[in-house]
């Protein structure tokens, strides 16, 4: 375009065509921005609208008499599919602990690798942060077994089988789940963390450990405090990573209607073609609502989050 | 309503008890070690207790010990004994827990007897005496068919070789050569009763010696004098701080990841019910399998128009770029005359070559080029193109909000895009809306069809005048980029006006000569239907791009703008020549992350087709035949190709992750 915008000099008519061609890269820009908003647009809008409304024109082309509430009513009374309500919460169950769990045991680890000193610190350091790499795929097999049969080790030469974990029927349950989550993100979240403990002053440390103050207290009273920014980002990634995830939660749940995230839900009502195909607008909208809120309002913190966590596998 | 109540009550106490229990196991921990520094003995009781909670836990979660472990029926199945559990999550957790907490406060107790005497000699009486008798009950406690029939050779070996050992270790680690020897007697002990024989065959009085000595050996090494000094508590402290901080996080890294991993690399070398070892087999099936790699057809893609119109526009690239060379030196000039046929070129072409040989691998990597390519290059151009304009942030936001969005919602959102309907119907998707309507003008010949038509055929116009002018400036290179635009258009307007073509757009025209609209089945058309699941990710990995590429920019040094702007560079040239290179590693962080992140690929697929209609990728492959099809070789087989094919990429990212840190 700017090949165009480039030869304006002169008056002549077709001069002055060229000059009103310098806005292209304007127009382009709100051209992309218009097609990028189109089909959430479009969701958003059906989401509105009957069923016959939607089966048979399109939502552009809308009437005032063809809104109605009648889609959010019945994906949240539903009993067809266990409801939205139901798999609103099992996200909630998923996510929360998904969330905290794996931030405070990251932040004991990132603290434990930047300030206390043991022999191996590095090694075991980089040997954490290296399963980054591996993609979620690889474990999850053995992980739906480890939760359906325990792990059990057999004894070389002496031939006995010892329980390590039994099993405690943990799957198609939201414990199965978060239990995942909070093991896959333990690389990611020790790395981000321990970027930010270990670039924290070191005469605060050494101050405190003057004054007497332990690990303990020393992690609880000036760490922790000092450390919001980074675990807010985290905070936020986490909790929209697990809101969102499908994969894992397919996995370890996916065949237990009570235990199903918002996710599953959806992905299923968009698998039965037909009957209930009018209602996934109003699903999609109601499933997003959280992570958009969170988007709108917290998008410094967002974005950090986001380029931070472009680097998990 | 009452229901939902009841639920969300459910879910707060279940996550309320979740992460209170953990805080509290950690700061338990924390204070145990705490003692250590100035209150040994009651630290030793302490942990004693700990030692007495393991010791629990390993006998309960074995179900050795009768009423423990779980609730259970025993089953009779082909001469096997199989437990079926029972019982509501919190009977199940009681019955797991009673007995390791019982054997925690017996061993606490044992403990704190032996801290209050100050004699040697009665500690170690104590110690002896209270946990052989603590250890004894649960021996006497142990199932039928865990008792052992003790053989004493085979005991007195064990006994002796790990009691040698231990002392061994502990002499080389200058530690106190008699307490590793208890130690490992204790070990042995163990062993020799439990290992080595059969179990089932003895009595109880057997199972009681069997762990009442052990406990006897504990108690006796417990009762020696093994406060450390000063020095060695600092040690201790340290040691204990480290393991309690970074414990919770490598048990959850080792079950969750390093082990599964392994164990997935172990389970694809076997057969799909892990019960045969079968070599490389798996991987062998999976790249013989016509679905993953299927070369067929591969002479198409000669015969493919996309091939031919990337090669002309290769062919284009390499003579502007040797006309750059002439003028600048370097081989590959970028830039926006010669840029675009390649992007043009590789796009083509790769296409030609994915839409010919099919299968799994090579939609995996079709996904690569596109999503990669378009989001990057597209991320870019919002990126230049928003830098200080008017409602820069707005646009922004709405080209980043898709990754606020899950997949499965993204997917569902697109797919009210993509909708066709029946011909006879209105179409209600927007694509195919406009797909159809464009079929309607270009066949029609009311007004609006000669108004479109006249806006293109002046489009046209202008970018011949363009194309002449740049000529006349003795400026061929700027003459290419209008050049291949007008192809296209004129190559629409050929075919839009009735009089030279067939029309365009979502039209067929029926044997009798009625025209019928023909909207596109984008989601099952093979096989472009895959580039159209692709578009989904390229509309959510945008505005990833741009975020990161836009801050980039953003801190490429204003002096070299100017500077540049100064010697008379134009605003195109200054973007080519100084932005681009400035930011060059930024673009390979953006497109590192990209690829690792389109290699996996899995929700996208699953909802809209689940890999139906060619459109298979090795994510959803994977998860097809490991937790559908239960084949689980396979599936772990394909687990380890996205890993194999993810690994390279990630240590790159790893790598430079830590230069930066």
């Amino acid at each position: 375009m700017s090949d165009i915008a480039v030869h304006t000099r002169g008056s002549g008519p077709i001069e002055r065509i060229y000059s009103t061609l310098r806005r292209v890269p304007t127009i382009v820009l709100w051209f992309i921005v218009i097609v990028w908003s189109l089909p959430s647009l479009s969701v958003f809008i059906n989401s509105w609208r009957t069923r016959d409304a939607q089966r048979s024109r399109s939502w552009w082309t809308t009437k005032p008499d063809e809104f109605t509430l009648d889609n959010y009513e019945s994906i949240f009374n539903s009993t067809t599919s266990g409801g939205l309500s139901n798999s609103l919460l099992n996200s909630m169950a998923i996510s929360l602990p998904a969330t905290i769990i794996p931030i405070s045991i990251a932040a004991f680890a990132a603290y434990g690798f930047a300030w206390i000193d043991f022999k191996g610190r590095k090694g075991l350091f980089i040997a954490v942060v290296s399963l980054l790499a591996i993609p979620l795929q690889v474990a999850l097999i053995p992980l739906l077994q480890l939760y359906v049969n325990g792990a059990h080790l057999t004894l070389p030469w002496l031939d006995k089988t010892i329980t390590i974990i039994p099993d405690f029927n943990l799957v198609n349950t939201t414990t199965a789940v978060w239990l995942t989550h909070t093991g896959f993100a333990m690389p990611f979240a020790i790395f981000l963390l321990h970027n930010y403990i270990s670039s924290l002053p070191r005469d605060v440390f050494e101050a405190a450990r003057i004054d007497g103050a332990d690990h303990f207290t020393i992690f609880w009273r000036l760490v922790l405090p000092l450390s919001v920014p980074v675990l807010a980002a985290f905070a936020i990634f986490q909790f929209l990573w697990t809101w969102n995830d499908y994969l894992i939660a397919n996995t370890m749940a996916g065949t237990n209607p009570d235990a199903i995230p918002t996710t599953i839900l959806i992905a299923n009502l968009a698998g039965d073609f037909g009957m209930n195909e009018h209602l996934l607008p109003a699903a999609a909208f109601v499933q997003a609502f959280v992570p958009l809120v969170v988007f709108f309002s917290l998008q410094r913190y967002f974005v950090r989050g986001i380029l931070a966590g472009s680097v998990k596998g | 309503m009452g229901d939902t109540v009841g639920k969300v009550v459910e879910t707060l106490i279940t996550i309320v008890i979740a992460v209170s229990a953990s805080a509290a196991v950690w700061l338990i921990a924390n204070l145990i070690v705490a003692q250590g520094r100035n209150h040994w003995t009651r630290f030793a009781t302490l942990r004693l207790g700990i030692g007495g909670l393991l010791f629990g836990i390993i006998l309960s979660g074995n179900r050795i010990i009768s009423g423990s472990g779980s609730i259970e029926v025993a089953t009779e199945r082909n001469g096997d004994t199989s437990w079926v559990t029972t019982g509501s999550w919190s009977e199940r957790l009681i019955a797991w827990i009673w007995f390791p907490l019982i054997a925690m406060l017996a061993f606490a107790a044992v403990g704190a007897l032996m801290s209050m005497r100050d004699s040697r000699s009665e500690r170690t009486l104590i110690g002896a005496v209270g946990l052989a008798v603590v250890a004894g009950v649960g021996g006497a406690l142990v199932r039928e068919q865990f008792r052992p029939e003790v053989d004493a050779a085979a005991l007195a070996i064990a006994v002796v070789v790990v009691a040698g050992l231990g002392a061994a270790i502990a002499t080389l680690r200058r530690r106190d050569t008699i307490s590793g020897a208890l130690t490992g007697a204790a070990i042995g002990w163990v062993i020799g009763a439990w290992g080595a024989p059969e179990l089932g065959a003895g009595s109880s009085v057997w199972s009681t010696i069997a762990l009442a000595i052990p406990g006897a050996i504990i108690g006796v090494r417990a009762a020696r004098p093994n406060v450390p000094d000063e020095a060695g508590r600092d040690r201790m402290d340290r040691r204990s701080r480290a393991f309690i901080f970074l414990g919770p996080a490598l048990l959850f890294v080792t079950t969750n990841l390093v082990v599964p991993a392994l164990r997935t690399l172990y389970l694809s070398l076997f057969d799909r019910n892990s019960e045969e070892y079968v070599g490389l087999d798996n991987y062998r099936t999976i790249f013989t399998n016509p679905k993953s790699w299927d070369t067929s057809t591969w002479r198409d893609m000669f015969t493919s128009q996309l091939m031919w119109v990337g090669l002309a526009l290769l062919v284009l690239f390499v003579i502007l770029g040797i006309r750059g060379k002439r003028r600048t030196g370097r081989v590959i000039e970028l830039g926006s005359a010669s840029s675009g046929p390649l992007l043009g070129a590789v796009v083509l072409i790769g296409f030609a070559v994915f839409t010919t040989v099919r299968g799994t691998i090579v939609n995996n990597l079709w996904w690569v080029l596109v999503v990669t390519l378009f989001s990057t290059s597209l991320g870019l151009a919002i990126a230049v193109l928003a830098d200080g304009l008017k409602g820069e942030r707005i646009a922004k936001s709405i080209i980043f909000m898709p990754m606020a969005v899950s997949l499965v919602g993204a997917s569902v959102i697109w797919r009210f895009m993509y909708i066709a309907r029946d011909s006879a119907k209105t179409q209600t998707g927007v694509f195919n809306s406009l797909w159809v309507a464009l079929g309607r003008l270009s066949t029609g010949d009311g007004l609006p069809t000669l108004i479109i038509g006249a806006i293109v055929t002046i489009i046209f116009g202008l970018l011949l005048v363009n194309i002449a002018r740049n000529l006349a400036r003795g400026e061929p290179a700027r003459a290419a980029a209008p050049a291949v635009f007008a192809i296209l258009v004129g190559w629409f307007l050929l075919r839009y006006w009735r009089i030279t073509g067939t029309g365009v757009g979502g039209h067929r025209i029926k044997d009798d000569g009625t025209i019928v609209a023909q909207p596109i089945n984008f989601i099952q058309d093979p096989p472009f239907n895959n580039f159209w699941l692709m578009i989904v990710l390229v509309w959510i990995q945008t505005g990833f791009a741009m975020v990161i590429l836009s801050a980039a920019i953003r801190a490429v040094p204003t002096e070299l703008i100017e500077a540049a702007k100064v010697d008379g560079a134009t605003d195109s040239q200054v973007f080519w020549r100084v932005t681009l290179p400035q930011i060059g590693t930024t673009i390979g962080v953006v497109v590192t992350a990209i690829i690792v992140l389109v290699m996996k690929v899995f929700d996208i697929v699953k909802v809209m087709t689940n890999g139906n209609f060619g459109t298979e990728v090795l994510a959803n492959n994977m998860f097809r035949e490991a937790f559908s099809f239960g084949d689980t070789g396979i599936g772990a087989a394909l687990a380890m190709l996205i890993f194999i094919s993810v690994v390279p990429i990630m240590f790159l990212n790893i790598r430079r992750m830590q230069r930066e840190s």
